[in-house]
């Protein structure tokens, strides 16, 4: 490789090849964690349905299970478009979602938006975070997952004023239970990145 | 460099390895002589920039530059034909280094030693694998006929281990190489990715975890082919596609299994659920 076109390539002295790699392995991250996400979301929702279904609130959760299951189907395609290995916690993730939305469901309508506001603030977050790393890498490349990302993130983003909206903050031990489920999720994220 | 396990580049990708590199070599041409001149004076900035770059590098450094990369692969390539003399070892590294002219001591770039002429022949053949079934995928899709798995499938698994034919005098020394703990994840990456990529063209859409099922099976049937592969004393190794086929009858069978025993669950839980129902409108614990 000749030293003018090691210029070119900026003081990081990154091969093509390399760099191919890193972006390879930021998007399967990206798409496995956030297939994950939706599938635990839209069990979540299935769970809180199963307690709270025939209640004034349940077609509120039905609305938001139903736009998370569009999200979830966008990354079933992306997974297989982009080659991505799906994570392997996959079964865990389905029923501990579902445990997780009928458990809180079982504490009242408040426990079940105050579950959703938790859930729905980490993984807000957690897409926003996606966006930047996917900007900083190649803002061009990744152009339309960045549309996508945004939108769904918007979405989450009013699930959670939703929640709030229904009485969340009123549900028993709000505080604790909010750090529980928000750390929780961010376990879960970290570990469905990796494995 | 390591690789993770399973995902592999998306389709549409055409600028990765030798591809990319070549041209970027070809590229290069114009560049020569300009090098020669300003060469000298560049050279030592090139030694000390390793240092350079660390410094203004928040994040971890490629292990190699793309010059090593290249120079490491012909170095490999070369002593392949040397294998049948002295197996997976540095003294063949050695051998073909020096057929090509370069000193003995370059075996110093191949920490691993042998191992490092197994994983390049797995990773060759893999990306030749690669072309086979891309290359089988354009032709049916002209003929305009859909893929049969199973008979592809087959195809691609008998591919792959008749390459292997040529080294089998000492496959089985590399497949010892191969379990040593060291090189465990090594391996399993290469195994992965040649069940992955024969999925892949095949035509898994799969998304959830029979993902999974499907390349730990494959991958199950290909290492026990791979075994009876190299102790097959039959013309043309016909008993070893046989043993494969049956191998691949086994897989299926065990699908439709799994299916039969889903749907027998299925029904029997509405049984019971129904008998829960009847047992407690008996008792008059119903809801109306």
């Amino acid at each position: 490789m000749s030293f003018p076109l090691i210029c070119q390539m900026s003081i990081r002295r990154i091969s093509q090849r390399a760099k191919d790699e890193k972006t390879r392995k930021l998007l399967s991250r990206i798409i496995r964690v956030d297939q994950a996400g939706e599938l635990g979301a839209d069990r979540i929702y299935a769970g809180q349905i199963a307690v709270l279904g025939n209640t004034p609130v349940g077609p509120i959760i039905q609305e938001m299970k139903e736009q998370e299951q569009e999200h979830l189907e966008t990354f079933n395609k992306l997974i297989v478009e982009k080659r991505v290995r799906p994570t392997a916690l996959l079964p865990l993730w389905n029923i501990a979602g579902f445990a997780l939305g009928a458990g809180t469901a079982l504490l009242g309508k408040e426990g079940a938006m105050a579950c959703t506001v938790a859930v729905e603030s980490v993984i807000g977050e957690h897409y926003n975070s996606q966006i930047r790393d996917l900007m900083e890498d190649d803002p061009e490349k990744h152009k339309e997952l960045i549309k996508k990302l945004s939108k769904f993130r918007d979405d989450e983003l009013h699930h959670h004023d939703t929640g709030l909206e229904h009485d969340a903050e009123k549900a028993p031990m709000y505080d604790a239970l909010s750090q529980v489920i928000k750390v929780g999720c961010i376990g879960a994220i970290w570990l469905s990145e990796r494995i | 460099m390591s690789t993770s396990t399973g995902d592999r580049n998306p389709p549409q990708d055409t600028s990765s390895g030798p591809g990319g590199s070549a041209s970027s070599q070809t590229s290069n041409g114009g560049y020569n002589t300009q090098r020669t001149g300003q060469g000298a004076q560049y050279s030592d900035e090139l030694d000390n920039s390793e240092d350079l770059v660390s410094e203004v590098e928040e994040e971890e450094m490629p292990e190699e530059t793309e010059e090593e990369y290249q120079t490491k692969q012909a170095v490999l390539k070369a002593s392949l034909p040397f294998v049948h003399q002295y197996g997976w070892t540095k003294k063949a590294i050695v051998a073909g280094a020096e057929s090509l002219g370069m000193p003995s001591m370059v075996h110093g770039m191949f920490p691993r030693g042998g191992a490092e002429l197994v994983f390049y022949f797995y990773e060759e053949s893999n990306k030749e694998l690669e072309s086979f079934l891309k290359q089988k995928v354009t032709e049916l899709k002209e003929k305009d006929e859909k893929i049969k798995t199973g008979p592809f499938i087959h195809d691609a698994i008998e591919t792959r281990l008749r390459m292997i034919i040529p080294y089998i005098d000492k496959w089985p020394q590399a497949m010892a190489i191969q379990t040593l703990p060291q090189n465990a994840v090594q391996s399993w990456t290469n195994l992965s990715r040649v069940v992955d990529d024969i999925w892949f063209y095949a035509g898994d859409k799969s998304n959830d975890f029979n993902w999974y099922t499907k390349r730990g099976s494959l991958a199950a049937v290909y290492k026990s082919t791979e075994i009876y592969l190299i102790q097959d004393r039959s013309e043309d190794y016909t008993d070893t596609w046989n043993f494969l086929e049956n191998r691949l009858e086994d897989v299926v069978s065990a699908g439709h299994l799994a299916r039969n025993l889903q749907e027998t669950n299925t029904v029997l839980s509405e049984g019971a659920k129904g008998f829960c129902v009847m047992t407690r409108n008996l008792l008059g614990m119903n809801n109306r």
